[in-house]
């Protein structure tokens, strides 16, 4: 689920760079640090606006200076229950891995219905239900996330597409 | 006697006891009838007597009971007499609500057993009559058989049972009346009795009486009847333990029942009271039977010409006390058909999982079937040949166990074509004597051999099992799992969630807040009990996730400490995807515990997974696999091996810096995404770099969790991290140096070492070699490439080629070191200068010592200089035979020798460690000094008049560069100067040479190895201390310099002397920088 979400963070910046422009040159940095990635258990997707750019203090020893920015920023957080679109990454006899965004899946073929099997014939190898179904690399999935791991900089997830209006 | 025919005995005693005790005569003839009854019970009873049922009644207490009868015939009188008493006890206690004439029976089995020895076939009537009356007075004895009763097994109580169906018509048939006049008179007493008590009293008693009944009915008075009471005692019959046939005991106690059958009432009856086994297959009373009788002689009449028997052979009197503990019941395990095993004999199968297929109908053997371990006679060879020592192996000697494996009929036809058959189709075989059904081993073990508690299969054991089947399909009998398992006692945690899956509570799902023993408190968490706690044995229990916990295997099993997410749930089979390796794996849920959400796992020690570990000195690997004592590694080569941590040499830290060159040339660093460029083009980031090995890892495999090894050159870049290839777009990094305010430092860092011109220096130098095999050696130089110096040996009439850093330059005549590239520098310009001032005299002072030029006279940086203790480099260059510092310093620091013993140079080689030291030392002040130098000597000799004029050379040479300027000036004349001043036997040249080049040589040289110190130490009283001596110098010779020039040449000297402080320093920075 997207969120509209108040964040604070410190930004440095190097010397060379005090002069005139300097509250811009910590927008860009803190743009070109947080976005994209995942703060436990969210991803920052974008930042809106900095709305509080704190007076730079220098750093002993450094000399960079730190500044705390409070922004807005859109985020990401992945719940479980949540039925994301995803993309097939990779398929193996055990399930297949997909992409939502920044975020891994991986749908268990004991979370698939019964009628999907693993075909290893076929190339790419694929899920199929011999039907309208094929599970292969590039098809787009819709999955409800059963379980959501975090680690640093990372987050991870289990889904299903063992359920109605899933597949 | 046991429970199950409680119905039977219970209502007869209630019936009978209700005759009995209501006074009326008609009543009593029913009694009698019961004991006439009984006493033909007995006569089936005794045929029973070998049965444990019987066994049992005869062992106990009731032997107490049963010594009057046997002594009856003597004392016939007295016992009638006692008789009256007798009843009245049976009163009393038969208000404890007791009853049973069934137990009567059965005592009276004994006893009739017991008459039978001593008695004649004529006295059978008068014992009928003796029993009967005594029949009342073991109902005290039926409370005792009752509790024993509880024990008994149920085949045992069968037989009783019959006894009692058979009992009872025998009741309704035979009526006598033998001894009316006796219960007449028992009777009348009673009614006495109770006339003399009052109604109230009585009313009690019946209420004692009956009030109790119903209840006493079901289970008997275990507890109302104290235990010690029941226990043998010295006037019971001894019991004899009897030798026999291990795993024949069931079959000799039969055939002594029916021994006793058949003889019953002829004379060969044998006057035994029990006759029973307590053969198990752990027991250690196997192997015997145990004989019940009053005399040992009984025994052997008993078991005369009995199979299997050995009564002849010593036979054991049981102790009294023993007697309780030889009918304890042990619960024994029962052997089903599907039940999981493991095997304790044959040695090469001990410890494998085994299965039951079929327990004999004795109960000793089992059927069980198991994967062989087979080695197809591959080893028979061996086993045959002899042993080194020329004795014959000895064919018990267990070799390695071959693996566990399904019997392969192909592999057996190999070696053995002649020791198989079987059948095809049903997939049988016999080989080596052995039996196989469907590739696993089937065998007929006994009991004690296998391994029925704690069996604890695993799933993968089990597994093997089912995958055997022809289909391939699962077919786990998981009830025979989950049964085996049972015994095994999972520990709850308080926290886990549970659930209750049988009994009253089932379906309740719960948190456990409270475990103490077996019993399990757990505070309901969903239904309508939800806030409730209930407390429940942990039996019925079980941990229960859901799809999507985040869970850590903590069992037994081989999946322990795998963290993962639970996909799936099937009872209690839990499979969970594993988090390092995406691998799926099922286990059971008592075996996995919650895992908190940072799955802190994957390390062993300092080593975790994906770390780069040095395994041996040329070989480095990645961590892909950490277990709980080893890890895998996957090495450099792709291979990979099990290691334990000790195996590991250390533990290489990531380098952030590390970098290398993709196929296509361009820069790859960590974490950089790449191709293979052949091969399976495999796709990964990089998480190491090591060498020309990169380390990659990639989320669409999971063998090796992922990480497969590469050559740098053969991966291409796909996208590199945070963008690099698209910086410039996103503007620049803002935490570093802004590059538009850096000041070049690239360029200049990157400026190769100014070119020098002409031919080298080095040539017709006198040298000696360093390094290498000619180490010491002296020659002279006779052609130099860019590197190299052929070198022309004095010692001996050959040429070779030698590096030039290896050479040491020496003065021809002295044999000091010399620095042929810097002999113009600083000190050049500073000689001629200090030449002027001293005058000759001094100068030639100068010119042979550098210390006496020095001469500390004028200055006294100088004076200083003299002092052995103006800094280490120089006091170094004055000991040891390498005379310039710069070259003692330059060989210290930056030679690629030590270079190589620095931490870095090893690893990487790092060809750049020997260029510096070129660069700075040598080449770039030696440059620069030579720069100033020649211009100077040029000046000075044109300026100074003493020696100027004396030296044509110089003369000639002072003008050209002074007219040239910058290109030609710089070298040519200088060197020629140089070399033509070594050569020449003038003074003057004599002096300029070795003057500046000593005076030169220290100078760069000091500059050159204290400045980065200098630098580096923020404190100014480094740059003071260590600087301070040779800071004097340089105002002292730019003193002199001036002096010199006079306002003559001003304009130059001053340039170039201005340069000349920062350049030094320069190259210091340089060095320092490269260095690092």
């Amino acid at each position: 689920m997207f969120f509209l979400h108040n964040l604070e963070r410190r930004v440095t910046l190097h010397p060379s760079y005090f002069g005139r422009n300097m509250h811009e040159l910590v927008t860009t940095k803190l743009v070109k640090d947080v976005e994209g990635t995942c703060a436990g258990d969210y991803y920052i997707i974008a930042i809106m606006d900095t709305f509080d750019v704190s007076e730079g203090r220098i750093l002993p020893g450094s000399g960079l200076a730190e500044f705390t920015v409070g922004y807005r920023a859109v985020v990401w957080r992945p719940f479980k229950g949540e039925v994301i679109d995803a993309i097939t990454q990779t398929v193996n006899p055990h399930g297949f891995f997909a992409q939502a965004g920044p975020l891994r899946l991986f749908v268990s073929s004991q979370l698939m219905p019964d009628e999907i099997q693993y075909d290893a014939s076929a190339t790419p190898a694929q899920f199929t239900n011999n039907a309208d179904i094929v599970i292969e690399h590039g098809t787009h999935v819709r999955v409800k996330i059963i379980g959501l791991r975090t680690e640093v900089g990372e987050m991870w997830a289990i889904g299903s597409i063992n359920g109605d209006f899933l597949g | 006697m046991a429970l199950a025919n409680g119905p039977f005995q219970f209502a007869a005693d209630s019936e009978s006891e209700d005759d009995n005790f209501n006074p009326a005569p008609a009543d009593l003839s029913d009694e009698e009838n019961d004991d006439e009854s009984g006493q033909r019970a007995t006569d089936k009873g005794a045929q029973r007597a070998s049965s444990p049922a019987a066994q049992k009644d005869g062992n106990n207490e009731d032997e107490d009971e049963e010594r009057p009868p046997s002594k009856s015939p003597l004392k016939r009188p007295r016992e009638e007499d006692e008789e009256d008493d007798e009843n009245g006890d049976e009163e009393e206690v038969e208000e404890d609500g007791d009853g049973g004439n069934g137990d009567d029976e059965e005592d009276e089995e004994e006893e009739e057993e017991e008459d039978e020895e001593d008695e004649d076939v004529q006295h059978r009537h008068r014992r009928k009559r003796r029993k009967d009356h005594r029949a009342a007075f073991f109902d005290i004895e039926a409370e005792v058989e009752d509790e024993d009763e509880a024990e008994e097994d149920e085949k045992e109580g069968e037989e009783i049972e019959d006894f009692i169906d058979n009992a009872h018509p025998d009741d309704i048939a035979d009526s006598g009346h033998l001894e009316d006049d006796r219960r007449h008179r028992e009777l009348d007493r009673r009614r006495e009795l109770e006339a003399s008590m009052d109604a109230e009293k009585q009313a009690e008693i019946l209420r004692a009486r009956y009030g109790k009944r119903a209840p006493a009915r079901g289970y008997g008075e275990m507890t109302v009847v104290p235990k010690r009471l029941l226990l043998p005692s010295v006037d019971d019959p001894g019991i004899w333990a009897v030798r026999c046939k291990e795993g024949k005991e069931r079959e000799v106690v039969f055939s002594i029942m029916r021994r006793m059958e058949e003889r019953l009432n002829s004379r060969g009856d044998a006057p035994i009271t029990a006759a029973f086994e307590r053969a198990g297959p752990n027991s250690v009373m196997k192997g015997y039977i145990y004989v019940e009788a009053r005399r040992q002689n009984d025994v052997m009449i008993a078991l005369d010409g009995i199979l299997n028997v050995y009564p002849r052979t010593k036979m054991m009197l049981v102790e009294i006390k023993d007697m309780p503990d030889l009918l304890r019941v042990t619960k024994t395990p029962n052997l089903e058909p599907g039940a999981w095993v493991r095997l304790k004999k044959p040695a090469k199968h001990a410890g494998d999982l085994a299965q039951v297929l079929d327990v004999t109908e004795n109960g000793l053997e089992a059927r069980v079937r198991f994967i062989p371990r087979l080695d197809y006679g591959v080893r028979d060879d061996a086993l045959s040949s002899l042993t080194p020592d020329g004795k014959r192996k000895r064919p018990g000697m267990p070799g390695p166990r071959p693996p566990q494996r399904l019997f392969s009929e192909v592999e057996a036809r190999k070696r053995h074509p002649r020791h198989i058959q079987g059948n095809p189709q049903t997939n049988t075989w016999t080989y080596m004597g052995e039996d196989f059904e469907n590739g696993f081993q089937v065998k007929d073990i006994k009991i004690q051999h296998l391994e029925v508690k704690d069996v604890n299969p695993t799933l993968e054991e089990v597994t093997k099992f089912a995958s055997g089947s022809e289909d391939g399909t699962e077919n786990l009998d998981l009830k025979a799992l989950a049964a085996s398992l049972k015994d095994n006692n999972v520990t709850y945690v308080p926290g886990d969630v549970i659930e209750v899956f049988e009994g009253e509570q089932r379906g309740v799902v719960g948190r456990v807040t409270n475990v103490q023993g077996d019993i399990v408190t757990l505070k309901v968490t969903e239904g309508d009990l939800a806030g409730q706690t209930i407390e429940v044995p942990n039996k019925g229990l079980r941990k229960r996730f859901r799809t999507g916990d985040h869970v850590k295997v903590i069992g037994g099993s081989r999946f322990r400490d795998e963290v993962g997410m639970i996909v799936k749930i099937v009872e209690d089979r839990v499979t969970l995807v594993t988090d390092q390796t995406n691998t799926e794996i099922t286990v059971f849920s008592k075996d996995l515990r919650e895992a908190s959400d940072i799955g802190g796992q994957g390390s062993l020690g300092q080593y975790s997974l994906l770390d780069l570990v040095q395994l041996d000195p040329t070989t480095v690997g990645c961590i892909v696999k950490v277990d709980r004592e080893s890890m895998v590694v996957l090495d450099q080569n792709g291979e990979t091996r099990q290691v334990l941590p000790s195996q590991i040499a250390n533990k290489l830290p990531k380098r952030r810096t590390a970098v290398a060159a993709d196929r296509n040339g361009s820069e790859i660093r960590l974490d950089d995404v790449v191709r293979e460029y052949g091969g399976q083009q495999r796709q990964g980031k990089i998480i190491h770099i090591h060498r020309s090995f990169v380390f990659l890892h990639s989320n669409a495999t999971t063998e090796n969790a992922g990480v497969f090894v590469t050559r740098a050159g053969n991966v291409t870049t796909i996208a590199a991290k945070g963008g690099r290839i698209n910086n410039a777009n996103t503007g620049p990094d803002l935490s570093t140096m802004n590059p538009a305010l850096k000041r070049n430092p690239a360029g200049n860092n990157n400026m190769p070492p100014p070119k020098s011109f002409g031919p080298d220096r080095a040539i017709n130098q006198t040298v000696s070699i360093r390094r290498g095999g000619y180490k010491g050696l002296m020659g002279i130089v006779k052609d130099t490439t860019d590197s190299h110096a052929r070198v022309e040996l004095h010692g001996r009439n050959k040429i070779i080629t030698v590096p030039k850093a290896d050479l040491i330059f020496r003065d021809k005549v002295t044999g000091k070191p010399i620095d042929i590239y810097s002999r113009s520098g600083r000190g050049g310009f500073g000689a001629p200068a200090r030449g002027g001032f001293g005058g000759p005299g001094e100068w030639s002072g100068g010119s042979r010592t550098p210390m006496g030029a020095g001469g500390g006279e004028r200055t006294p940086a100088w004076g200083s200089s003299k002092s052995i203790a103006r800094t280490p480099a120089w006091g170094r260059a004055e000991t040891s035979g390498s005379r310039t510092p710069a070259w003692g310093d330059g060989s210290r620091t930056v030679n690629p020798y030590d270079g190589n013993r620095t931490a870095y140079g090893g690893a990487t080689a790092y060809g750049g460690s020997r260029t510096p030291a070129w660069s700075s030392s040598a080449k770039t002040p030696a440059h620069d000094g030579f720069g100033h130098g020649s211009k100077t000597p040029a000046y000075g000799a044109g300026g100074s008049d003493p020696w100027g004029s004396k030296t044509p050379a110089y003369g000639v040479s002072a003008p050209t560069p002074g007219a040239s300027g910058a290109d030609s000036w710089g070298y040519t004349p200088g060197p020629s100067g140089g070399s033509h001043a070594f050569d020449a036997p003038t003074p003057g040249a004599g002096l300029g040479a070795p003057t500046p080049a000593a005076l030169n040589a220290p100078t760069p040289g000091a500059y050159s190895a204290p400045t980065p110190a200098a630098i580096s130490a923020p404190t100014p009283g480094a740059w003071q201390g260590g600087w301070g001596a040779d800071a004097a110098p340089t105002p002292a010779v730019g003193a002199p310099t001036p002096a010199a020039s006079g306002g003559y040449y001003g304009a130059p000297t001053p340039a170039a002397y201005g340069g000349a402080p920062e350049t030094p320093a320069a190259s210091a920075e340089i060095r320092y920088a490269e260095d690092d």
